[in-house]
């Protein structure tokens, strides 16, 4: 090789190189693996459609997405921001702690300025977004996740078996209890000892709270975790208001454990959305409440016409305070604030959770959980659910109070240790015992974190 | 070969590859584990510091480690009891001969192939009081009619149940191989001499498989104090903490809580407990 070619050689491998390093690697990491994004995947998450290659051709980017196991995800992005290490740009992130643990430790980047740019107006219509979900992914008015799904509490039901039985629809948790105690004297007549009035969730760990925080609220009116109902750091500092789980917490905690022991399946303690999802597939449930969305996923995923055919949505009945039972969660993504490439982090995420990629998401899942209006109302939504169960759903996400419970940084071990408490009082039927080590462990948790110094 | 003749003056620094391996695959993790167990660091409160034993106090004054650890501990007698008795019932009875002994044998074997969280999952389904084949049809129709994986003592029972398939191979395995190493000679004047199976057993094969035993029963201790995949998968420490063992316990305080420093004190406490207890076992089988 003379020496012209060996020169052309090396500037063509260079060339190929400056074009290589030219492009950004954004790598994103999610779970629901062969289920959320089939705009941009798929052959189970996969392989790269058309639309995505051509994002990527058109920004100079390449989108590495990893997939996993949904703690498993969890645990990974909590590792991957602690060590600081930007390795994962674009995060997943649940509004039931993550955004508000997070977002207080400093570990997201804000959209704020990315939103108000006006360059993503393209991609994010505010007006069109539900005032809720940008609630519930803001702290201290710092924007930090967007909104792939989200939904609001209801009540997922067999209409069929409600109509069987003479139970009514209820409005109110009295009537509530009143249906479900119609139900199981009536599936005990008949005989049917697999089908069970109520399906909850009352595992260990943080999902139960979701929910039973939901409880809570409606029972006291308000978020009753701190003496007041103080749901702000700046509250509780300032009128060092204590936990507060053997008092207005108590009522709400107690229907939450009375109905799930009366009227749920034995294994209910154990349970998480997918026992929940299942139970209600599969038939073996009445009622799957509040967190109707996983009733959704029960109907579009069932084998069983009569399920289909049997099924209802209703909102969530009020407490007695006049509130209504709460359930709201957001599966939204946000930006590491360790990532070297905001900016077109800021892009990829902009196309996972952009309005056309939802629309996608939609059309497949058939669930009216789009944090879009114009999303909820589309014509996918309008001709399997009808316009009037559309509507409910998008009232119950309008209605939504997402601060329920507090914002605080220690959101996510507070939803935990509730969660567990729950799942030991349901196992246990001592509301007592579980209450007074929650209030014991809330104690020196507020404490040790400084909350009452002067 | 002035280099060789040097090094082999010195022959322990032939050791020297092998000993930088291993301090940087054990000891920096190891070291580095020490030096976040003195820290204070929260992730969701903005500062790290040292904050010398502190850490271990709250540990070791906490009611939830003491209940772990009394989760932990009634897990290790039960699953080691367990898989002792029916790995050595096992082992004798495969080591006769009998017709299709490789075939049974490779069946035994089996459950030590199939990784912890399959196995758990598979439990987990099998034992599920609504849909699955023993909790929902098998034990009701013999008079169980709660949910093993949602009572607070059904719930550890599962586990060990589980834990108990899953590992009893282990010991089979050990426990077999010792017998195989007892001469043939032994029974033979004991049968001379007009000794009963059980007198055998007893004043024979027990005696001379005792270090087996006790290698099985460190062994099998030490994995079940850091089970924690199989527990994970079954009921995540619950319901409420009821099988919330140290390992559970020492991931929620890191994984849930954000506390790093106290996770870390909590693995150093697990690995003190378990070195004193492989120490005092150990010197026992080397006394022997």
């Amino acid at each position: 090789m003379n020496r012209t070619a060996r020169t052309l050689l090396a500037l063509t491998i260079a060339a190929l190189v400056a074009l290589g390093s030219a492009q950004t690697e954004i790598n994103v990491i999610s779970f629901a693996q062969g289920f959320a994004f089939p705009d941009l995947l798929s052959e189970g998450g996969t392989k790269k459609s058309e639309r995505l290659l051509a994002f990527e051709a058109a920004n100079g980017i390449v989108v590495n997405l990893e997939w996993g196991d949904e703690s498993a995800v969890r645990q990974k992005v909590l590792n991957d921001l602690i060590a600081g290490t930007g390795r994962y740009d674009v995060i997943l992130l649940g509004t039931d702690g993550a955004v508000q643990t997070f977002g207080y430790a400093g570990y997201l980047e804000p959209l704020n300025a990315y939103l108000e740019s006006g360059d993503y107006d393209a991609w994010f219509d505010l007006e069109d977004i539900y005032p809720s979900v940008l609630e519930a992914n803001t702290v201290e008015g710092n924007v930090y996740g967007m909104s792939y799904y989200a939904f609001g509490p209801g009540m997922i039901y067999r209409k069929d078996i409600f109509d069987r039985y003479g139970a009514s629809v209820p409005t109110t948790m009295v009537e509530f209890e009143q249906a479900m105690a119609t139900i199981k004297a009536g599936l005990a007549a008949d005989g049917i000892r697999d089908v069970y009035p109520l399906t909850m969730r009352a595992g260990p760990g943080e999902e139960p709270s979701l929910d039973l925080t939901g409880f809570v609220y409606a029972y006291a009116g308000y978020p009753a975790w701190f003496e007041g109902g103080a749901d702000t750091v700046e509250k509780i500092r300032a009128t060092k208001a204590q936990p507060d789980f053997t008092g207005a917490f108590r009522d709400g905690f107690e229907a939450f454990v009375r109905l799930a022991r009366e009227y749920g399946p034995p294994g209910i303690a154990t349970h998480t959305w997918v026992d929940m999802m299942n139970l209600y597939s599969q038939g073996k449930a009445v009622v799957l409440f509040p967190s109707a969305i996983n009733g959704y996923a029960a109907i579009t995923s069932t084998e069983l016409q009569e399920v289909v055919d049997g099924s209802a949505f209703a909102a969530a009945p009020v407490g007695p305070s006049g509130e209504a039972i709460q359930s709201f969660w957001s599966f939204s993504f946000g930006i590491n604030a360790a990532s070297r490439n905001k900016d077109d982090a800021m892009k990829v995420l902009a196309l996972l959770t952009g309005r056309e990629a939802l629309q996608a998401f939609a059309d497949m899942t058939v669930w009216p959980s789009a944090p879009y209006s114009s999303v909820m109302r589309s014509t996918t939504l309008i001709e399997r659910y009808g316009e009037e169960e559309v509507l409910l759903n998008e009232r119950a996400m309008l209605d939504s109070d997402t601060h329920y419970f507090p914002y605080i940084p220690e959101l996510a071990d507070f939803m935990f240790q509730i969660g567990t408490a729950a799942s030991q009082a349901v196992s246990t039927g001592d509301v007592d015992r579980a209450l007074e080590e929650l209030q014991r462990w809330a104690v020196q948790t507020m404490t040790a974190a400084g909350y009452y110094r002067d | 070969m002035r280099r060789l003749g040097l090094l082999l003056r010195f022959p322990g620094a032939f050791l020297a590859p092998a000993i930088l391996v291993l301090a940087s695959i054990v000891l920096f993790p190891t070291g580095y584990l020490l030096y976040l167990s003195v820290r204070h660091w929260v992730i969701t409160r903005p500062f790290q510091y040292f904050s010398g034993l502190d850490n271990y106090r709250l540990v070791l004054t906490s009611p939830s480690f003491w209940g772990a650890a009394q989760t932990t501990l009634v897990f290790i007698v039960a699953t080691v009891a367990v898989t002792l008795v029916l790995g050595t019932a096992l082992a004798v009875a495969l080591n006769r001969p009998f017709a299709g002994r490789g075939v049974v044998r490779a069946l035994v074997v089996l459950p030590l192939l199939v990784p912890p969280i399959v196995a758990g999952f598979t439990w987990r389904f099998l034992l599920n009081r609504e849909i699955g084949m023993l909790g929902s049809w098998i034990l009701p129709a013999v008079g169980v009619e709660a949910s093993m994986l949602a009572h607070p003592d059904l719930a550890m029972v599962s586990i060990v149940i589980a834990d108990v398939w899953s590992r009893t191979s282990f010991m089979f395995l050990i426990l077999l191989a010792a017998l195989q190493g007892i001469p043939g000679s032994l029974y033979e004047a004991a049968r001379i001499d007009g000794a009963s199976d059980a007198q055998e057993f007893v004043f024979i094969t027990l005696p001379l498989l005792l270090p087996a035993m006790l290698v099985g029963v460190i062994f099998r201790a030490i994995e079940a104090v850091n089970t924690f995949d199989l527990i994970f998968v079954m009921t995540q420490g619950g319901p409420g903490t009821a099988t919330q063992t140290l390992s559970i316990y020492g991931w929620r305080t890191a994984f849930t809580s954000f506390d790093i420093g106290r996770g870390a004190a909590i693995a150093v406490v697990m690995v003190v407990f378990a070195v004193l207890a492989t120490t005092v076992l150990s010197r026992r089988v080397l006394e022997r």
